[in-house]
């Protein structure tokens, strides 16, 4: 009887073994499947203040704001007017680029597979530019495929789960991009300067013009991290030390990193 | 010692909720104020003793499970900003009756301009040395003086709640 039950007890705890490994397989790794535990802990607390919270709020901001509501409505339409007609317009440039890029062989974007990913939630914290979505492994996203956004880069993909991945924006602290500009293809590197502070660019050759606006599209150097041609940042102000040989530069995101809901992973590996 | 802990457990979980689910939505000037931080040192303040490291460490660590910063940053904070408030709170500093009314405010803003550098100083060790390059000095203000107007009340309605009180020396 004593057997029986110790025998009972060992094939309880294999099954209890057997269902956490898996279920931490199923995660991702231990780190995830705490993280996960952590989350799924907190999920009724979060429903709670939900179903308190969200209401409240949309009552607030639909009493306060529905007149700007409408204007952006109007706002919204006349731009997806004007988009649907530069559409129609870039399908016929389009096709001539790829058909150009073809014959140089050279890589187009307009070619490489993408997924669209939605995105479920922001980071929570001062120290990480980072976004979550809800597309991930099992969507065929890997770590270091580039995300874009809004008309440009957003970020690349840090780490995914089964169902889901994690993206580093550009403006993160540990976020650095090639970049090139001008007729001469200078590149030149664009680091992160933290959640809210945009993004820096220093080391600018002076022989390399360089004007408030003008877009910098990420490098087609091999071992890029990204593809080239995507837009990353605009040059927002220019910053010359006199008798240096080289000028820094700030410059912002061409995508609006503070408004993505839906975003596109680039199928696109770097180049070893 | 269980209606504590149950009520500790449902305010931290809610805590970290707001935390998570409005506060990191409502930032000010591009901060979020970290709520997780101030709740255990108001329960250190309060005499919660090992209550209040725990929760810190608790708190910090469901935060964590969020955040893409390393894991377990928030909740060595938690647990630092505790441990200090549970030695304060021994000797009765910040105490909201005995003490001066500004003292609990004074200590939760000194708490707030600390816990982003133990954040900072705490990534160094997992060899992340970039947390710094953020908006350190603005998180430090912004959590400083949002501590110290929230701190008070909190600890108030704290000890309604729960009924913990620092021990008089």
């Amino acid at each position: 009887m004593a057997l029986s039950h110790s025998r009972r007890r060992a094939l309880t705890l294999s099954a209890l073994a057997v269902v956490s490994a898996y279920g931490l397989y199923q995660a991702g790794g231990v780190g995830n499947g705490v993280r996960g535990l952590a989350g799924g802990a907190l999920r009724p607390f979060g429903w709670a203040v939900n179903l308190v919270a969200t209401p409240i709020g949309h009552l607030l901001a639909g009493a306060v704001n529905y007149s700007d509501l409408v204007s952006q409505n109007q706002q919204l339409r006349s731009e997806l007017g004007k988009a649907e007609l530069a559409a129609s317009v870039n399908a016929g440039a389009t096709q001539t680029l790829a058909a150009l890029n073809a014959v140089l062989r050279l890589p187009f974007i307009g070619s490489t597979p993408s997924v669209v990913a939605q995105v479920v939630s922001v980071s929570p914290t001062n120290f990480a530019a980072t976004v979550t979505l809800s597309k991930g492994a099992s969507d065929g996203l890997l770590p270091g495929m580039p995300v874009v956004a809004n008309g440009g880069v957003v970020g690349r993909i840090i780490a995914t789960t089964n169902h889901g991945s994690t993206v580093r924006l550009i403006t993160d602290a540990n976020s650095s991009l090639n970049v090139t500009f001008g007729k001469q293809a200078t590149t030149v590197l664009v680091d992160g300067r933290g959640v809210n502070n945009g993004l820096s660019m220093s080391g600018i050759p002076v022989t390399a013009s360089l004007a408030i606006g003008q877009v910098l599209l990420s490098s087609s150097l091999s071992g890029s991290t990204m593809p080239g041609g995507l837009p990353v940042a605009k040059v927002t102000s220019i910053s010359v030390t006199p008798g240096s040989s080289t000028y820094a530069a700030s410059v912002s995101p061409v995508a609006d990193l503070g408004h993505l809901s839906f975003v596109d992973v680039l199928l696109w590996e770097p180049s070893t | 010692m269980s209606r504590l802990l149950a009520v500790l457990v449902v305010i931290t979980g809610l805590l970290v909720a707001v935390q998570l689910d409005v506060l990191s939505h409502v930032r000010i000037f591009g901060v979020v104020v970290m709520v997780v931080w101030l709740w255990p040192f108001c329960l250190g303040l309060l005499g919660a003793g090992p209550a209040a490291l725990i929760t810190g460490a608790v708190a910090g660590l469901c935060f964590d499970a969020h955040a893409a910063t390393a894991f377990g940053l928030n909740a060595a904070v938690g647990a630092a900003l505790a441990a200090i408030a549970v030695r304060l709170g021994r000797n009765s500093v910040g105490d909201v009756d005995g003490a001066a009314w500004w003292t609990a405010p004074a200590l939760a803003a000194a708490a707030g301009l600390l816990a982003p550098l133990l954040f900072v100083g705490a990534g160094a060790f997992t060899l992340d040395f970039s947390l710094w390059r953020g908006s350190l000095l603005t998180t430090m203000a912004v959590n400083a003086v949002v501590f110290a107007v929230v701190a008070r009340p909190l600890l108030i309605g704290t000890r309604v709640i729960t009924g913990l009180a620092p021990s008089r020396r």
